[in-house]
């Protein structure tokens, strides 16, 4: 099933970031100069300045950092209330804002393994396909 | 690493230290405003006004040169933070009545007008600089997640999750807070205690927006926001203004009250890794290295200070400051505050006017009032006796700003 999401940032950087979701693949932007990974997706690196990189695959896997359940509707009627949000370190570093995918609420806790899925969602910019976390 | 990269204040220099101080002090009437709009919203009063940006600049600002006794002709410089919206400084200098001959870059929150002021004073561009702010927030019905926040408007953290449905300032405490009980094994029960200290706080300054009692069963019971944040843990949304008048140390004796001196400033921002920093590290670093600098320019430790205002966003992020400056050990400010020792006569007062939380959400510059009125020792009720230093800090997600000020000479 298709559910909508508030809009995602396009442009250049970012619509590669979601052609490789697309493909079922979550690849970040790696510096080519000091070979830091960058996420949300950086014009510069953070680090070093570079505006060279490469977009280097990431295995999925990765474990709780932290959680919480939006019962503000920010989005005005966009999204079901209450849902569920994740702080996800992946094993390669970046710490990744998602949605966990049938994780029950008292199962998230510091340090659940979780894995990538991905759940097919539009908005104004099209169909795609938002990188979630299952238990692993 | 260095983490006064994108820094935006005049470097701290211990030649400023001491230099000018606060003399004037305007505040609106934060409880009376708040009041009034929500029985004007109850009772659709077709004959309310609400509060503009402009009608709380003057009033703050007439209130300060009050305070000071000096004279509009005496304001040389003028520094204007119109935080959502406002006239533009050459008209509100025509609004206030006054003529400088120096207009110095605001920010709007309390995150560098008064260093940027005391710069313009000590290169001679100015004596006397009238600092105003003031917000419509609740008037103009602004909202604080959601859609508002669009690319480059604000740090990416605000924007960047949207096809997640994660934003707002509040979401980026609550990951912070979870992460933090995850951490420590603390509950929902001991943040109430930091909510309920700031209400006390409030009840006991008159101009405070939040005066009814907040019991533990009033703070459990309270809806959540992003849980595991409830409704009590985020500060006020509010109508005011605030003005400060801040002038040369050497001509600021003779005044009706006594100088309040700007001891030292320091800044840190975070370069990278955000939700890191914010969520694992509470921004401990930036905490303190830039409350390093700001205790080196006013050539002090950390233990000479004995009163602590800090920008309380949220209940946990006031916690966040006071392990992250040292006042308390990781994992410790929640003990700290409850057995009582940020209440007036504790160990280390915090935000004795109810800070954000149940005071005024002022962005800062209420907590720099109520700084005045403590060293000056004009605090009514929650006086701290004896109080000469306190300090600020303000912190949002990405950046670190502290002030230390001390009591001058008696006028």
């Amino acid at each position: 099933m298709t559910t909508t999401r508030p809009d995602r940032i396009l442009g250049p950087g970012h619509d590669e970031f979601w052609n490789w979701c697309a493909r079922g693949e979550l690849r970040l932007q790696c510096c080519d100069d000091c070979a830091e990974l960058a996420w949300p997706v950086v014009q510069s690196c953070e680090h070093c300045g570079s505006n060279s990189f490469q977009w280097q695959a990431m295995t999925g896997k990765g474990t709780l950092v932290s959680w919480c359940r939006f019962d503000h509707d920010y989005y005005k009627g966009l999204l079901d209330m209450p849902y569920w949000t994740i702080l996800v370190e992946l094993d390669e570093g970046p710490l990744f804002v998602s949605n966990p995918l049938s994780i029950p609420e008292e199962e998230l806790a510091l340090g659940l393994a979780v894995s990538l899925a991905f759940q097919d969602c539009e908005d104004a910019g099209g169909a795609f396909k938002l990188p979630v976390f299952k238990k692993t | 690493m260095s983490y006064s990269a994108g820094a935006s204040l005049p470097p701290p220099s211990r030649d400023l230290s001491r230099s000018c101080a606060v003399v004037g002090l305007g505040e609106t009437d934060y409880r009376q405003d708040y009041q009034a709009a929500r029985e004007a919203a109850r009772n659709r009063d077709p004959d309310y006004r609400p509060c503009t940006p402009e009608g709380l600049a003057l009033k703050a600002f007439e209130r300060a040169l009050d305070d000071s006794g000096l004279q509009r002709k005496d304001i040389d410089g003028l520094s204007v933070s119109f935080l959502y919206g406002g006239p533009d400084a050459r008209s509100t200098a025509n609004l206030l009545g006054v003529q400088p001959r120096q207009f110095v870059d605001s920010i709007g929150i309390m995150a560098g007008p008064l260093p940027a002021a005391c710069a313009a004073i000590a290169q001679g561009k100015c004596d006397t600089v009238a600092l105003v702010y003031a917000v419509a927030t609740r008037a103009q019905g602004r909202k604080f997640g959601g859609a508002l926040h669009r690319e480059n408007a604000a740090p990416a953290s605000y924007y960047y999750y949207h096809p997640w449905g994660w934003s707002s300032q509040a979401a980026h405490w609550a990951f912070a807070w979870q992460h933090y009980m995850a951490t420590y094994g603390v509950t929902e029960e001991d943040l109430a205690s930091v909510a309920i200290q700031m209400r006390r706080n409030a009840m006991a300054t008159d101009h405070a927006i939040m005066h009814k009692p907040l019991t533990m069963e009033d703070y459990l019971a309270s809806r959540y926001v992003v849980r595991p944040l409830h409704l009590y843990d985020l500060c006020l949304v509010n109508d005011g203004g605030v003005c400060l008048i801040l002038r040369r140390a050497d001509m600021s004796s003779g005044l009706p009250h006594s100088p309040v001196l700007l001891g030292g400033w320091g800044e840190a921002v975070v370069g990278c890794n955000k939700m890191d920093t914010l969520v694992r590290h509470r921004l401990r670093p930036q905490f303190q290295e830039a409350g390093r600098q700001a205790l080196d320019m006013a050539g002090l430790t950390l233990s000479d200070v004995q009163h602590f205002e800090c920008y309380d966003a949220s209940t946990n992020h006031l916690v966040n400051h006071l392990e992250g400056h040292g006042f308390t050990a990781p994992g410790e400010g929640l003990e700290f505050c409850k057995s009582g020792e940020m209440a007036v006569g504790g160990s280390l007062p915090v935000n004795t006017a109810g800070g954000m939380l149940s005071g005024s959400y002022m962005h800062g510059w209420n907590h720099v009032a109520e700084i005045t009125r403590q060293l000056r020792h004009e605090a009514g009720p929650r006086q701290i006796e004896g109080v000469e230093v306190s300090m600020f800090s303000l912190a949002q997600t990405d950046r670190v700003h502290p002030l230390i000020f001390m009591r001058g000479n008696s006028p």
